[in-house]
């Protein structure tokens, strides 16, 4: 019991200092980029009509105190830290004075959701499908998903996005062509709203799933048929032991702890949004609000998504180190 | 299909009469397994079983020996009916007659085999230090292996387990360990616990002590030993150290080159070997107060694709003969219980 505590500690340690690290290096690198956001405010504030020099003059003040740009650098560095523990990062450049909170926490939602379900539902059917067609070589069924997935994989993903989109949306319009929802709703838990967030959803779904099993699909493949000829399964097929009971408790058992690494890594990108799918499909998720933001110079938001991504990627990776040693009992000693 | 006297073709001379002895429980006749390999039209064959006939009896502990990449694992496959390809069986049968069941291996569906295994015959693999599933506990290779089998109750299954590994002077909190925690010793002792525990008539074992040193070598050896007394098994005991032969096995078979070239009561093959091939083996043993240095075999083994026409030893033998490089030799009855295959042998000449 004593070096699980430990181990806990250690990754522990290392989730805050990787936490650490990643938002010093986004504060040093916002500061160093050319554009003023309450320069770049003011001269969307003077469009409107002209100011006087001492308007102007203590609209920079207020702005600077907003966006935390009061005072020399090392102050600057405390405001900072001090809003992240709040998680309040000020109000958004371009869509002001909206804070970059509200719009990050209404537009994770989507992300996640999108993301999550097309994630996990490529990583089950991909590993499921390479495990059996790692075991069972034979068999010409898993031939025929092993042609599909290596035919897939190369692809690039906007290709596959598109192809959808004029296979469902236009030669055959059955799906909506882009959005979160139909828009004359109002969101809610009705029936209606999330079936329209399940049709409008599909799609960009689907291209996730289409692009990712392939991966999971080849990889879990390729680690099966490495391990069919270890030992342990070479043994347990001398005993005649049931050929899915080794497939699952020998061959997949062992094959996972390296998928489950991967899994982790992708549930951690899912913070950063899918940036294409986003912009094709029209999703009001993070991807896009990264895209637009990056487009208006807008400082505050990109903090707030690059914070919140980094968070979610060494979360991730910390759930994963601590889900290890249940999976592979070997690791606790390491 | 089991009874009567030995089918072999090559053993000529079978009808000489010897003392009634039991059933065998192993009977291997003719057997032959090649690699067979079709890359670009070009057609290899690797002939690692030739033609290879023996039987093992009750009780008996048949020990075989060899150089290494003679064919030994390759046979030992083939009998446990564990071949895939490129391996594949070109004549020959393997029969198991287990107390009145009987099975061929190669004429029986893969049910009926994979009914036989473990209940009938098990096995102790080449290198047993990775042979259990290093994610799961202990426990749980006892309950895939053998569970079926018992047919018991889990908690009196687990129980009949226990007092097993007793035997093996293992604890019963081995089976709540996961392998990597247990050292090699202990792990060997978990396999031969693992491979005994239904008890079956026939056990097969491949280099079980090559990866241990000596010391635990000798303790798990005695242990082999005393449990296939206690079960009354037979065992095929494979390794290349003929050392560990001479303190276990009751009958010895020699293989060079994908063939049996000589077979005989252990202690008498060691005492009067025939076969030029095992005067070498045995002459390579260091022997207590013999300070000469030993002289090597010219050579190496052949390569099996291509082996030398007739007797696969004549390019190596100090005894080789005109008819060596021309005609394969069998084997051939050279005295109560020994079989050999060598012309020198059959006109008594010895090396």
């Amino acid at each position: 019991m004593q070096s699980i505590n430990v181990y806990i500690v250690k990754r522990l340690g290392q989730f805050f200092l990787v936490v650490f690290i990643g938002i010093n290096i986004v504060f040093f690198v916002t500061h160093a980029t050319p554009i003023d956001p309450v320069e770049h405010s003011i001269m969307a504030a003077a469009m409107f009509g002209s100011t006087s020099p001492e308007a102007i003059n203590m609209l920079r003040e207020a702005l600077a105190d907003l966006y935390g740009l009061k005072g020399s650098l090392w102050d600057q560095y405390w405001t900072f830290w001090k809003r992240i523990a709040v998680a309040d990062f000020g109000p958004s450049v371009s869509s002001f004075p909206t804070p970059v909170s509200t719009l990050i926490g209404r537009a994770i939602p989507w992300t996640v959701g999108l993301l999550l379900t097309a994630v996990i539902i490529s990583w089950v059917v991909g590993n499921i499908l390479g495990g059996l067609a790692g075991y069972y070589r034979e068999n010409r069924l898993l031939k025929a998903a092993g042609v599909v997935a290596m035919g897939l994989h190369p692809i690039p993903y906007y290709i596959i996005a598109f192809v959808l989109l004029i296979i469902f949306g236009y030669l055959w319009p059955v799906l909506p062509l882009g959005g979160g929802y139909q828009r004359n709703m109002t969101p809610g838990w009705n029936l209606p709203f999330i079936g329209s967030v399940i049709t409008h959803g599909f799609l960009p779904a689907l291209s996730l799933v289409l692009v990712g099993f392939g991966a999971w699909f080849m990889g879990m493949r390729a680690l099966v048929s490495n391990i069919v000829t270890e030992d342990y399964v070479v043994y347990a097929e001398l005993a005649g032991v049931d050929r899915n009971r080794i497939l699952g408790s020998y061959v997949m058992r062992n094959a996972l702890v390296p998928q489950i690494t991967g899994l982790g890594m992708s549930l951690g990108a899912i913070f950063n949004g899918a940036i294409i799918t986003e912009q094709v499909f029209g999703y009001p998720g993070v991807g896009t609000l990264l895209v637009s933001a990056v487009h208006a110079g807008d400082y505050s938001l990109v903090i707030g998504i690059t914070t919140i991504s980094i968070i979610g990627v060494a979360g991730a990776v910390l759930v994963i180190d601590l889900l290890y040693p249940l999976l592979d009992p070997r690791v606790k000693i390491g | 299909m089991t009874a009567g006297a030995p089918t072999t073709v090559g053993a000529a001379g079978q009808g000489v009469a010897e003392a009634p002895q039991p059933q065998p429980v192993l009977r291997v006749s003719d057997l032959s397994a090649f690699y067979q390999t079709h890359y670009f039209g070009i057609v290899r064959e690797v002939r690692a079983v030739d033609d290879i006939s023996l039987h093992v009896l009750p009780n008996e502990i048949y020990g075989l020996a060899g150089e290494s990449s003679c064919g030994k694992t390759t046979l030992i496959k083939t009998i446990a009916g564990a071949i895939q390809p490129p391996l594949n069986v070109v004549g020959g049968s393997v029969k198991f007659d287990f107390r009145g069941q009987s099975i061929n291996v190669y004429e029986s569906t893969p049910e009926e085999r994979n009914a036989m295994r473990w209940q009938h015959l098990s096995y102790i693999m080449q290198g047993s230090m990775s042979v259990l599933n290093p994610v799961r506990r202990v426990r749980h290779s006892f309950v895939d292996f053998a569970f079926r089998h018992i047919g018991r109750s889990m908690p009196d299954f687990l129980d009949t387990v226990v007092g097993h590994l007793e035997r093996l002077h293992l604890r019963a909190d081995v089976l709540d360990a996961y392998p990597h925690e247990l050292s090699g010793g202990m792990r060997q002792r978990v396999t031969i616990a693992l491979a005994t525990v239904c008890r079956p008539e026939f056990i097969i074992a491949d280099e079980p002590t090559t990866a241990l040193d000596v010391v635990v070598q000798k303790g798990v050896l005695a242990m082999i030993r005393g449990i296939q007394r206690e079960i009354g098994s037979s065992l095929l005991f494979v390794t290349h150290d003929l050392s560990v032969h001479a303190n276990l096995a009751d009958r010895l078979g020699i293989m060079y080159a994908g063939h049996i070239v000589e077979e005989g009561p252990t202690a008498e093959l060691f005492a009067s070997p025939r076969h030029p091939y095992t005067v070498h083996l045995i002459g390579s043993l260091p022997r207590v107060g013999d300070a000469a240095p030993k002289k090597g075999l010219e050579g190496v083994p052949p390569n099996l694709a291509d082996p030398p026409p007739g007797c696969r030893f004549h390019p190596r033998c100090p005894l080789a003969m005109g008819i060596c490089s021309r005609e394969t030799p069998v084997m051939e009855w050279a005295g109560p219980g020994r079989r050999v295959a060598c012309f020198a042998a059959e006109k008594g000449i010895t090396a």
